[in-house]
């Protein structure tokens, strides 16, 4: 499965805004901008995939046990606790969740171009 | 008691939310060959042209 995103939205500004490299100075400042938001995405992230982890295992365990248990019933509350947990510690969880994902695919963008201009530039020497 | 609780159908839709799969982190990015040729072939704008 791919590692990116599927977006709805359109093009997204960052398409039109980083094209494909031609120079060196460019390069260093795509790196610039990328290294500039990197932080942000990794932090992010790293929140997003602790609570989706969380969640998997709580669900993985609600398919271990039979519903109607009371061990089944004990895993169910749990995840309406995590869930409201959530919305009351972090109301801005699924904001944060969509601009991830946007930065995701943005720095997945820049990377790209960098990787593309790096590969030419070593086939250039060959 | 929990309330909504018992609606086995808010727990599967949380659930469902929640563990969307989420891709592992990009990685940095490198940096490249530090082994730069001097005589790469710099579209160089500064070649000051002026001998006044």
């Amino acid at each position: 499965q791919s590692t990116e995103f599927s977006s709805k939205i359109e093009t997204p500004d960052y398409i039109l805004k980083y094209t494909a490299l031609v120079s060196l100075d460019q390069r260093q400042s795509y790196k610039d901008d990328f290294n500039a938001e990197y932080d942000e995405y990794r932090l992010l992230h790293a929140r997003v995939e602790n609570i989706t982890r969380r969640f998997t295992q709580l669900d993985s365990q609600c398919r271990k046990l039979a519903p109607g248990t009371k061990e089944h019933q004990k895993v169910q509350e749990e995840v309406v606790k995590e869930y409201k947990k959530i919305k009351q510690h972090s109301p801005n969880y699924h904001k944060e969740k969509l601009r991830c994902e946007y930065l995701h695919n943005k720095l997945a963008h820049i990377k790209r171009l960098i990787a593309d201009f790096d590969q030419r530039r070593a086939q250039a020497w060959c | 008691p929990v309330e909504g609780s018992g609606d086995a159908n808010c727990v599967d839709e949380i659930l469902k939310e929640m563990t969307q799969s989420w891709p592992p982190p990009l990685t940095a990015i490198h940096t490249p060959c530090k082994t730069e040729p001097s005589k790469f072939p710099f579209p160089t704008k500064d070649t000051h042209p002026f001998p006044s």
